[in-house]
């Protein structure tokens, strides 16, 4: 390593670290409000058992005086302790290690999600594009009912259609995201369009195509990383309905029957997951966005 | 351009989508399918009190007497015979011989001492233990050979012997194994978390067809984990599913009505053990108005709300004449113990005013009013998401409004439920359905003794709150221990007859039996017992379906 490179590492360093505490007190201030709430919310601590007719009094009150033993400030730093030496420890509802909960979960979610996202971009990128070059009404018409149409739906309905037809979870996720991320694509591009230099540059007749892209897409390539981050959040926001109403056993059905069950432990490593994944996802255009300025 | 994009679009979409799709098409054709509601919780079967875990054991375990689901009476399984003895406190039963766990390794006495001393354990709080404890000393298990086995109790025990039916025998050789071998007529596969419980034929299982050919028929049970009710029965019209086990009434409608009566898929068993049933919080210490307090515990206020509630509407509108009237405890499903003298208390409002009246109840205005000058009005809670108890509530609503009384309905979770019912008594009235597992009265000791934690209307009272519960802890203990059957009924009669003259619990309707059953399944034997499609698994059939058929056409 040169002098200058060196220097150049050194310098990075504290923002590096600043944005790996903030990252950890992010995770650690959402894994904490998650138990408060969960902590907090009515039916916390609900045994199923306890309505057995078959059970006696003295069973139930054994079982309802064991979970009464551990208080919650010191249940939470047992599970914080356990998390970082690597055990997430054990889901109450579900009576399973959550590490193998989770290896099983996410790899159905990470590939819907994958599917969706990989749909709605390209479908809502090519439609953008599209409408870009032709400038043609009718596309323009079609766009608007397309997108307006799915944007009115709820996540649920559209998952209840697809249930119907026998189709995968990640194609309700692309139909759920791809109007949010069309939208903002169209309104970016029209605005790109309006520009100036990009008036002229029709003007002197250089094609639609050409224009595309050169003087749009590397302006928008900054707003456009920005966006795939946040679709990303976006799309595991919507798969948790989707999950549910499918019936696809991935993280969002997971959440949702750990929610019911007041799971706290299950709940709370799904938080930090879901909390350091947003993180990743989010810090992508940054990423960009620095290499951009460096070069 | 965009063709390209909408081609790659398709490509990828018909990839992940045909995978799926036709994911059961690579599954054996001797396999049958159906769906479980969630995952297990557990594979040890001394611990299971979820259904999805009982569905497992059930089909995986052996039981040394089993209650015939058709007939309701005993018969041998892993016991040939058995002997009460010392007036009700030792059970010996003999062992069958030449069995042998789905592992290979032989069935002896042995394995049941070692189930009995592992259930028994305290630490465990097993809910199956829990029935076989009597007070006075502890429940123990002796060997008096490889084939005898004598279960002895501290105190007479009255229907001792149905208590087997609930009490898998695990192989003391795999002592510790959560999912240990089994004496059922399947054994655990392959389990994979949200998708299903894969069950492959024990190709050890004792059992024989007249004609000498072993059992079970079938290859493989596949355990579909589908939480969600609508996918079920999807899954069930497209042939994926070859039964639903217990459907609602409006599914059944549906299911019936695009049916046309040309198949016999969906089926009306008739009254089940399951019902609807109400009660008023009569906690001393809830956080109630005093008013109000007076208000629940009085026989004629319930009595009167009770007959203000038309039953027949809601077996009608509700359950479309898939229900009847609620009478109590037992529904005429339990053959021997429900009480055929009592009937349900009939809609009348005018007699439900007269009864209030003499409470000091009257009418001001369109409004009921209590002596003090408080308007009746209270809260019912239920749970969410269940639809027809949430009609049922709507109804009850109309019904209490014509005698004036104001009722507001409100939905939480079940775990809210729970906590409000069992711990903060912080509720007026609570609407839930209670489902009989068992049928002999004695598995209701902790919801009819006054010390029990599932009396549900005034739960864990140190001494009898009122003459009629003093009345029901003695009539309680008489029939759990008297061993004479008929002097044990009659006390039980009597308890049923106490619950409908003093209104602890308003038993709206008793559901009925409602299952969907494959045309190309087999030797069926319906139940209205628990479980009621898969109680005779092990001589179920499957016939090949069809290319592309369908069980019916839903759209």
């Amino acid at each position: 390593m040169t002098p200058t490179a060196t220097k150049s590492t050194i310098q990075k360093m504290p923002r590096i670290l600043r944005r790996v505490f903030a990252a950890l007190a992010t995770v650690l201030a959402g894994g904490f409000l998650c138990a408060l709430l969960i902590r907090l919310a009515p039916g916390y601590g609900f045994d199923e058992r306890e309505m057995d007719q078959r059970m006696r009094a003295e069973s139930i009150r054994a079982i309802r005086a064991e979970r009464t033993e551990t208080g919650f400030a010191a249940l939470y730093w047992q599970n914080l302790r356990a998390a970082i030496g690597g055990d997430l420890g054990k889901s109450r509802a579900l009576n399973r290690p959550i590490a193998e909960l989770f290896a099983e979960r996410l790899p159905v979610t990470a590939r819907s999600m994958a599917i969706g996202l990989a749909l709605a971009w390209v479908f809502a990128l090519g439609l953008a594009a599209a409408m870009a070059v032709t400038r043609s009404q009718a596309l323009n018409a079609f766009a608007a009912a397309l997108s307006g149409a799915t944007l009115a739906l709820p996540s649920a309905v559209i998952a209840l259609l697809f249930l119907l037809a026998g189709w995968p979870p990640g194609l309700a996720v692309a139909v759920v995201i791809f109007p949010r991320i069309f939208r903002y694509l169209d309104s970016l591009t029209r605005g790109i369009l309006d520009q100036p230099h990009v008036l002229f540059a029709e003007a002197k007749g250089v094609s639609r195509a050409r224009i595309l892209a050169y003087h749009v897409l590397p302006v928008a390539a900054e707003e456009i990383a920005a966006l795939a981050g946040i679709s990303v959040s976006l799309a595991f926001g919507a798969l948790i309905p989707i999950e549910v109403v499918c019936g696809s056993p991935g993280f969002g059905l997971l959440a949702w029957q750990a929610a019911q069950a007041r799971d706290l432990p299950l709940l709370v490593d799904m938080t930090v997951i879901v909390t350091l994944f947003t993180i990743a996802a989010n810090s992508i255009p940054d990423f960009f966005e620095r290499a951009e300025r460096a070069a | 351009m965009i063709r390209r994009l909408f081609l790659l679009a398709t490509i990828l979409a018909a990839a992940v989508a045909l995978p799926a799709r036709y994911a059961f098409a690579q599954t054996s054709n001797n396999e049958l399918r159906f769906a479980l509601r969630a995952d297990p919780k557990t594979f040890n079967p001394l611990l299971m009190a979820d259904e999805p875990s009982e569905t497992v054991s059930y089909l995986t375990h052996g039981v040394l007497i089993r209650i015939n689901r058709a007939t309701q009476q005993l018969q041998p399984e892993l016991a040939t015979s058995w002997k009460v003895t010392e007036g009700g406190r030792k059970i010996t039963f003999t062992l069958r011989q030449g069995v042998t766990f789905s592992d290979g390794t032989p069935f002896t006495s042995a394995d049941v001492v070692y189930t009995f001393t592992s259930m028994m354990d305290p630490k465990l709080h097993s809910p199956i233990a829990d029935t076989f404890q009597v007070d006075g000393g502890p429940t123990t298990a002796h060997a008096n050979g490889k084939y005898e086995v004598t279960i002895a109790f501290p105190a007479p025990v009255a229907g001792l012997e149905r208590l087997f039916d609930q009490a898998p025998i695990l192989s003391a050789s795999a002592s510790g194994k959560e999912a240990s071998p089994g004496l059922g007529p399947f054994m655990l596969a392959e389990y994979k978390a949200g998708n299903y419980v894969l069950l492959h034929r024990n190709s050890h299982y004792w059992k024989h067809d007249a004609q000498g050919k072993q059992l079970p028929y079938l290859d493989a049970v596949r355990l579909e984990i589908v939480p969600n009710r609508d996918l079920e029965m999807l899954r069930f019209a497209q042939g994926e599913l070859h039964l639903i086990n217990n459907l609602d009434a409006d599914s059944f409608e549906r299911m019936a009505a695009q049916n046309g009566g040309a198949s016999n898929s969906a089926r009306d068993l008739g009254p089940s053990l399951e019902g609807e049933q109400m009660w008023f919080n009569q906690v001393a210490a809830s956080p109630l108005p005093d008013y109000k307090k007076a208000w629940f515990r009085s026989t004629n206020f319930r009595r009167a709300i009770s007959g203000a509630i038309n039953r027949h509407d809601l077996t009608r509108v509700v359950y479309q004449n898939h229900a009847s009237p609620g009478v109590g405890p037992f529904s005429s499903a339990n053959k021997f113990w429900f009480n055929a003298n009592l009937k349900a208390h009939p809609y009348d409002p005018a007699d439900a005013l007269r009864r209030l009246q003499l409470d000091g109840f009257h009418k001001s205005g369109p409004d009921l009013v209590d002596a003090s000058g408080h308007v009746v009005e209270f809260s019912v809670i239920t749970n969410a998401g269940n639809q027809s108890r949430e009609r049922v509530a709507a109804m009850i609503q109309q019904d209490l409004k014509q005698i004036g009384v104001h009722l507001n309905i409100v939905t939480l979770d079940f775990p809210s439920i729970i906590t409000r019912i069992t711990q903060s008594f912080d509720y007026e009235a609570c609407l839930l359905g209670l489902v009989n597992v068992d049928l002999d009265p004695s598995a209701q000791m902790n919801v009819w003794m006054s010390s029990g934690e599932n009396h549900q209307w005034n739960p864990a009272q140190k001494t009898p709150a009122t003459a009629w519960e003093a009345e029901l802890d003695q009539l309680m203990k008489k029939q759990a221990t008297e061993l004479d059957p008929a002097k044990r009924k009659a006390a039980f009669d009597r308890v049923q007859e106490i619950v409908s003259e003093q209104v602890p619990f308003l038993y709206l309707v008793n559901k009925n039996a409602l299952t969907a059953v494959s045309p190309a399944l087999g030797n069926t034997q319906p139940s209205v017992l628990r479980p009621q499609v898969y109680w005779n698994a092990e001589t179920l059939t499957l016939a090949a379906p069809a290319a592309g058929s369908k069980q019916l056409a839903m759209k």
